[in-house]
């Protein structure tokens, strides 16, 4: 007789339109072990995992659970079944308690909210071993507590499999060991995990087995100790690539734009960004890190002038610029790109065309009434040429672009502005390998042209191999800046938490404060 | 045992061509109006015989067919005019459906200009001084909305709204109140009654043998090609198209969104209030019922045609020969009234709808379990 899985997937089939998300994908998940689902963005690890927790189903295939085949209808029958999803994008109640986003999904809830359901949600919380507690707002957590929450969420309604979707892009290093642990204590307590990700360190370290999808075809499942980096991109890839971010060396010039006690409120009137300071010299990269929303868009949105500031000063080639409007930032050579998370929301417009979005900041100039459509052609042609723009044609709209291209398009676009100053922040959000590394690579070009960059991203091993000085933020302090090749991960991780500060050391580390600035008294010529 | 699948799925579909989109639109208001037959011949009525006499504008073996076009232009172009206004603002996601009070007021003011300078000044210019004064008092009265929506966040469909009844109660009061200082009412008439337009304020018509042509109708036509080039080519145009995509976007690239929503919508409104002197200049009276609901039909004409240009042009046109021709049916069916008309187009306006969905999903048979689809 076959060995017994606790989930098997046989010739799953889904197709969105003439999109075929997973085609034959099989699956297998035994109880009491860790498989990781392996592939780049849009290769279909969420599609397939949504199929297995009711949200879609599939066009063709069958789901067997503990051997007998099932028909997963709604997330309903998926949780009688004992399977439980931890979504990216969390699904919470912010103005709820922890206890009452458990409660309210539970099958034993009464017509009458009774207090005893904050010592029941307790007793399990405690039994499980996590540290929730069940009357604290969600709108009060951070990031890593609300995962937490999810996860006792599922494990509260009986989940025997559990499914974590990316689960770490929201973690410093520390919260992911801290998740990892609770991963394994799953594991040992007989429950079947699948945790999807692209990051090939996290596979080797937490995972038994390792399913990888290419392109939605179901490439093979690889036991994680027999395996490596390279052998794991070559089947999500398809083919070998050099894992290695170049970082060329680009005499440095003095600082484009200087940052001097800069002090900014969020939208809610709160302190984003608290007395900051930093430069960016020509032909470098400065990466900004931080965990979500410790005031890295607030940052971006003052330098672009969208934003006002409280204090400080912004001092571009020698010239404050603070108070200008965007359009005359823009005329100074400060360009800012904004990923925003839904991709499209900022810098483009996604039901225009390539050429429309092109002239997004350009269409004013030039005389008359008309927008000179022809200039944005030549300029999309440029762009799609240049960069390998993958569309049907210039006349696209943008949305249907896929989000690599989408990408290419907005970063064609800053670049074709010809700045001196590029602030782009997640470029290379969501982007799979290949469409990272080409965005890597022109932010290089332009750093050999002697733009300035400032860079805020989420990977760190990215901005430790791209970046040649990174800043670190926490809550919106500046907590150092440090050289990316002098680094850690671990000293990083501290950075971003706020338990160690920095910018008192004068030692090994880049100061914030430029020597050479060439701004008011200290001009020397 | 093999567990339950449901027999159908809603799948997405691919890129559907222009011409098949046009095709699903035909095939709509085909079905509508067969549904339409089916209600027809519940009461009785051959609706062949009723079709033909409506869709033809009662205009065959008819002696007076010259003034049945210039009654059928009189509506359409209120409502083209409307329409196309709406579409401006749609497009930029603002949601005027204050159509109705801003056609009102620019009715409204120009009526005041035809009442006071009608006799005193050429009629070209009482006519250009009416046009104006319809412009400025239904763009002034609909961007009042904008400004709120501007500065204070305000809701700008609550707000257009409550203004249609303002407008609509204003009209109503002068024609109800008399006294000295109103000169919109007859002094003649025992009972209060709008005065009809001096001839210096009523539309000029270019003589066609026996018909004579609208003038305004070609004003519209100029206007459908001029919002048309407005939209597509210049840099307002441009703006309003990246503010409706996506605000932030706008913002970001520079523009001063709050500046472009009120100017658009400043556009939007005075068009619509030129609509209102339009109409009251060709029917030479005031009157409360006056707009013919073209502020709430425009909004179902430009929601039908997609916001695009054209499509509003063939659009308006198909309502107001709905409304026109079922007026004209009704003399000889006298059971069926003008009504039939609005419940036609309310089935033509569902019909599209399932059209729409139907040209962005279709249904697909649910595979069984263990096939593989290719």
């Amino acid at each position: 007789m076959a060995e017994q899985y606790a989930i098997e997937m046989r010739g799953i089939t889904k197709a969105f339109g003439s999109v075929v998300a997973n085609h034959n994908v099989e699956l297998k998940v035994r109880q009491g072990e860790i498989l990781a689902l392996l592939g780049e963005n849009g290769s279909g690890k969420t599609t397939l995992m949504n199929m297995l927790s009711g949200i879609y189903r599939p066009d063709a295939g069958e789901i067997l659970v503990d051997g007998k085949p099932v028909s997963i209808q709604s997330p309903e029958d998926a949780k009688r079944l004992g399977i439980g999803m931890v979504h990216q994008h969390f699904k919470l109640v912010d103005v709820f308690s922890a206890a009452d986003n458990i409660w309210m999904g539970s099958q034993e809830k009464d017509f009458l909210l009774h207090k005893s359901r904050y010592d029941r949600i307790r007793k399990v919380t405690e039994k499980f071993g996590f540290d929730v507690d069940p009357e604290k707002k969600v709108y009060n957590m951070a990031v890593s507590e609300k995962q937490t929450l999810e996860i006792v969420k599922v494990l509260y309604y009986g989940a025997k499999v559990i499914i974590l979707d990316e689960p770490t892009a929201v973690l410093t290093v520390q919260e992911t060991r801290k998740l990892f642990d609770v991963l394994r204590r799953m594991k040992a307590e007989g429950h079947a995990v699948i945790i999807i990700t692209h990051k090939l360190n996290e596979v080797l370290e937490i995972s038994d087995r390792v399913a990888i999808l290419r392109k939605g075809e179901y490439i093979t499942t690889v036991d994680t100790a027999t395996t490596n980096e390279q052998a794991l991109t070559e089947w999500m890839v398809g083919r070998k690539v050099d894992l290695n971010i170049q970082r060329p060396q680009v005499e440095k010039t003095r600082p484009l734009l200087e940052i001097r006690d800069l002090t900014i409120k969020n939208d809610e009137g709160a302190v984003a960004i608290d007395k900051v300071n930093f430069y960016i010299r020509g032909g470098e990269i400065l990466g900004v890190a931080g965990i979500a929303g410790c005031g890295q868009k607030e940052l971006c949105e003052a330098i672009a002038g969208l934003r006002p500031i409280q204090s400080g000063q912004m001092i571009h080639k020698g010239e404050n610029i603070v108070g200008l409007s965007p359009k005359a930032i823009l005329d100074k050579g400060i360009s800012m790109s904004f990923i925003p998370e839904d991709r499209l929301g900022m810098g483009l417009a996604p039901s225009l065309s390539i050429i429309d979005n092109m002239l997004l900041k350009s269409y004013r100039d030039g005389k008359g009434i008309f927008v000179d459509r022809k200039r944005g052609r030549e300029e999309a042609d440029t762009v799609i040429r240049e960069l390998g723009v993958v569309t049907p044609s210039a006349e696209t709209p943008v949305r249907r672009l896929s989000g690599g291209n989408v990408q290419k398009v907005l970063l064609g676009r800053e670049i074709k502005a010809g700045p001196n100053v590029l602030v782009t922040a997640y470029p290379v959000r969501g982007l799979d390998i290949n469409s990272s590394y080409a965005i890597y690579d022109i932010l290089n070009r332009q750093k050999k042209d002697g733009v300035g960059i400032l860079f805020v991203g989420e990977d760190l091993d990215v901005m430790m191999a791209l970046c040649d000085k990174i800043m670190v933020l926490c809550h919106g302090r500046l907590m150092g800046v440090v050289h990316a090749h002098k680094t850690t991960k671990e000293e990083l991780g501290l950075m971003m938490t706020g338990a160690l500060d920095l910018t008192g050391d004068e030692g090994r580390h880049a100061k914030g404060i430029a020597k050479d600035t060439r701004f008011g008294e200290e001009v020397e010529e | 045992m093999k567990p339950k699948q449901p027999l159908f799925h809603v799948v997405k579909r691919d890129h559907v061509s222009r011409g098949q989109l046009v095709l699903a639109y035909v095939l709509a208001v085909v079905i509508a109006v067969a549904v339409g037959a089916v209600l027809l011949t519940v009461m009785g009525v051959p609706f062949g015989a009723f079709y033909q006499k409506m869709f033809t504008l009662g205009l065959l073996d008819n002696k007076f067919a010259y003034k049945n076009v210039e009654n059928f232009i009189k509506l359409f172009v209120p409502l083209l005019i409307t329409s196309l206004a709406l579409a401006l603002a749609f497009r930029m996601r603002f949601w005027n459906i204050g159509g109705e009070g801003q056609f009102t007021l620019g009715a409204l003011c120009a009526g005041a200009v035809a009442m006071q300078l009608g006799d005193s000044l050429p009629r070209i210019v009482v006519l250009l001084l009416m046009a104006l004064a319809g412009m400025l008092g239904g763009g002034l009265y609909g961007v009042i909305a904008a400004i709120l929506k501007v500065r204070y966040g305000t809701n700008e469909t609550l707000l257009t709204l409550m203004f249609n009844y303002m407008a609509l109660y204003l009209l109503a009061f002068f024609g109800e109140t008399r006294g000295a200082w109103n000169f919109f009412l007859d002094p003649q008439s025992p009972r209060p009654r709008f005065m009809t337009f001096p001839e210096g304020a009523q539309m000029l018509t270019i003589p066609l043998g026996k018909f004579s042509l609208n003038v305004s109708l070609l004003v519209a036509l100029a206007l459908c090609a001029g919002i048309f080039v407005y939209l597509k080519y210049t840099k307002q145009g441009y703006e309003i198209a990246v503010v409706g995509d996506s605000p932030n976007t706008a913002k970001y690239a520079g523009m001063k969104v709050g500046a472009i929503v009120i100017r658009t919508v400043f556009l939007s409104a005075a068009l619509i209030g030129l609509a209102g002197a339009f109409c009251v200049s060709s029917a030479g009276v005031l009157s409360t019922s006056l707009t013919n609901d073209v502020g709430w039909t425009g909004i179902i004409v430009a929601w039908l045609a997609k916001l695009n240009v054209l499509g509003i042009l063939v659009a308006s046109a198909l309502i107001t020969v709905l409304q026109y021709g079922a007026q004209a049916a009704s003399v000889t069916y006298s059971s069926v009234d003008a009504n039939f008309a609005d419940l036609l187009q309310g089935m033509i306006l569902f019909a599209v709808l399932a059209a729409d969905f139907f040209t962005r999903f279709k249904l697909a048979r649910s595979a069984h379990s263990g096939e593989v689809a290719k």
